[in-house]
């Protein structure tokens, strides 16, 4: 019930409604369904509400080291347009286990430019087409790893 | 490590393009038993294939660790986000996580590589035995074959089992439900279709899927082991989703199961899928419903619970001839609770279905094997299949035996009852004898038709009623050994003309003359 209500109070902001307008008017509407009580629980939903907004307008750039802030910046531009966002707005991590390269996250895009993925990358490329020991042993019923969703398929 | 594999290594190096494609992601927000919430993914469609990435924030090293790849399955679309029913272990989900759109709807490998093979849900293999080199994937999800690709059963399928086929004969194409209480017979009988198909010329043979449900890993060890040694598991499949796999698989594991016969179906080939059972799939698709947070109707069940086994029969068909003319048959298996078909799954899946062959507790415990009651038993659609000559000895033999249960009543009054009476129930006695056969022992049809056409001359009426399973194994010694050829003439004709029915008495009475003491003298 509180999720709605927050629901709603967030989408009356958003559309235009003075912030404290907008609470004094659920106020009243609660109250005269007597349902006021539910107010601190609202309080904690709309929180949740607009963390999870914010963090979806959020875009991330994360880079392994500060020296290559600059580089990853202009790398992203394009990137950065097409989200409709600019490097002002954008916030800045130090990720070091990307090893190396970039990675732009935020408003349901990725972009993995970062080494850590290319190397993942041709790792498991390389032990899918060698035949591990799991995978060539003859017992029968011996339970082995699965192989990978899907992955040796046309 | 050998030059070759340092080659292959450099080689991918060498060709190794990165890539700064953008993927569509979403982010997790809630992590319950099995489903997850997802904020994000705004474009993804329903079914389809989620990944999650594990190996964000942790060092190179523990994400090379991880063997296999985590996906989800997208259950639910909402406004602002997915659920979604994770397709592994929930423990490697963590709030925060991010998770990828594939832009694929779930498929299952699928190609004659699978045959003999044990896997999972998602295709998988899970029988040590490697890998998969090259198969073919196929849609988990996919719409039935409409009216016009479709023609009217007219091949059987035959069980090997001479109370189904004389009297509830199953058509290639079909839907018969096999239903009733646990430890009734229920895989028996279906294991005993699938060994039967070694009987089947290759070139005819249908190919086999079996689909364990919800069940023990040690029974379908069992079975696994059961259609080994009987040599039919290199015509069949084993989908396996055990009752400690997650509640996603259990519901998935029918559609990956129909998803490889339709591959086979599709190339004009014959099709026999066995789900065991549907009542499991049912309890794994409520918990998942309850957990997605879908309104509960009757029994807790969503509303869509009927649409769940619909849309899996309904893929069972019989295609045209332009379409291949390739079939698939359905032997879906439900449990009942103490003997009641009304029961909700039960009558749902009775609907769709094509038939029923109803097992019976009482009769199992008294010792007829298979404990099928024949009164409520049904075969819509089969009998258009059945044989000629199966046709001929089995015509009024449901019948007899329905008005035999009436009359079994009385039995305890046998003495005051009048002629007809004790001889129906006389007769009624040796058919079921008869009827019954052990487990793992499918018998051709010809020998089918030459047993109950002996069994229709009244050859057993001479015989002891506690006698006549011996009899009746010496007689399918002695018509193995002196009439292959007329049996050869049954299975090649599928008829029993006049002269092949003589043939068949002067064999009957050489039989009788041959072994005087297994009759009594009247």
């Amino acid at each position: 019930m509180e999720n709605a209500y927050a629901e709603a109070l967030w989408k009356m902001i958003e559309a235009g409604e003075q912030p404290k307008a907008a609470v004094a008017k659920l106020r009243a509407y609660l109250e005269r369904h007597g349902r006021a009580n539910l107010l601190p629980k609202i309080a904690h939903a709309l929180m949740r509400v607009a963390a999870r907004e914010s963090a979806k307008r959020a875009v991330v750039l994360s880079v392994a080291r500060h020296k290559d802030i600059e580089n990853a910046e202009r790398e992203a531009r394009d990137i950065l347009k097409e989200l409709g966002t600019s490097a002002k707005d954008m916030e800045m991590r130090v990720d070091d286990s990307l090893i190396g390269g970039w990675r732009l996250e935020g408003r349901e895009r990725l972009v993995d430019a970062s080494y850590k993925k290319s190397l993942l990358e041709i790792y498991n490329k390389v032990t899918n087409s060698i035949p591990r020991r799991s995978d060539v042993q003859s017992e029968v019923g011996a339970p082995t790893e699965a192989s990978g969703y899907n992955r040796a398929t046309e | 490590m050998s030059s070759t594999t340092v080659d292959k290594i450099l080689k991918e190096i060498e060709a190794h393009a990165p890539s700064t494609r953008a993927e569509h992601v979403g982010r997790v927000t809630a992590v319950g038993d099995g489903v997850v919430a997802i904020d994000g993914l705004s474009k993804a469609v329903m079914s389809e294939v989620v990944l999650f990435e594990e190996g964000k924030g942790k060092p190179l090293s523990e994400a090379m660790k991880a063997q296999t790849e985590l996906y989800g399955l997208i259950l639910n679309l909402e406004e602002d986000g997915v659920r979604v029913a994770v397709l592994g272990d929930t423990a490697r989900v963590t709030e925060g996580m991010t998770v990828k759109s594939t832009g694929r709807v779930l498929s299952v490998s699928a190609g004659e590589e699978l045959l003999g093979r044990v896997v999972n849900a998602l295709g998988e293999p899970i029988d040590g035995k490697g890998p998969f080199k090259k198969t073919t994937l196929m849609p988990v999800e996919r719409e039935a074959k409409g009216v016009i690709d479709r023609r009217s059963v007219s091949v059987p399928v035959q069980t090997g089992i001479k109370a189904i086929d004389a009297m509830i004969p199953i058509g290639r194409g079909q839907r018969e439900l096999i239903i009733g209480d646990r430890s009734t017979g229920k895989t028996t009988i279906a294991i005993d279709t699938i060994v039967s198909q070694r009987n089947e010329p290759k070139a005819t043979r249908p190919v086999c899927i079996y689909v364990a449900i919800g069940q023990k890993e040690s029974k379908t060890a069992r079975i696994v082991e059961q259609l080994r040694q009987a040599g039919a598991l290199e015509y069949t499949i084993v989908v396996d989703a055990p009752a400690s796999s997650p509640a996603a698989l259990q519901y998935l594991a029918p559609y990956a199961g129909v998803a490889m016969g339709e591959y086979f179906m599709d190339k004009g080939k014959d099709v026999v899928v066995v789900y065991d059972d549907l009542s499991k799939q049912a309890v794994a698709y409520r918990q998942l419903s309850l957990l997605l947070r879908r309104p509960p109707g009757r029994e807790a069940y969503p509303g869509d619970i009927f649409y769940l086994h619909s849309r899996l029969l309904e893929r069972a068909a019989c295609l045209s001839k332009e379409k291949g003319g390739g079939s698939l048959t359905a032997l879906p298996i439900v449990e009942t609770q103490d003997g009641d078909v009304t029961g909700y799954i039960p009558t749902n899946v009775i609907s769709i279905t094509d038939g029923q062959i109803f097992l019976v507790s009482e009769l199992f415990n008294k010792g007829v094997r298979p404990a099928i009651d024949v009164g409520i038993s049904v075969s819509r659609v089969g009998s258009a299949a059945q044989r000629k000559a199966m046709k001929a000895v089995a015509g009024g033999l449901k019948l007899e035996l329905a008005q035999f249960r009436e009359l079994e009543a009385f039995m305890q009054f046998a003495q005051d009852l009048d002629k007809a009476t004790a001889d129906a129930i006389a007769s009624g006695q040796r058919m079921v004898e008869v009827l019954k056969q052990k487990n793992g022992a499918p018998i051709p049809m010809e020998m089918q038709v030459a047993i109950l056409y002996a069994a229709g001359q009244k050859l057993f009426a001479d015989v002891p009623v506690v006698s006549v399973t011996a009899v009746e194994a010496k007689l399918t010694e002695f018509f193995d050994a002196e009439c292959s050829e007329v049996l050869a003439e049954i299975k090649k004709t599928g008829d029993l003309p006049d002269d092949t029915k003589k043939q068949l008495n002067k064999q009957i009475e050489e039989f009788k003359l041959a072994h005087p003491e297994l009759f009594e003298k009247k």
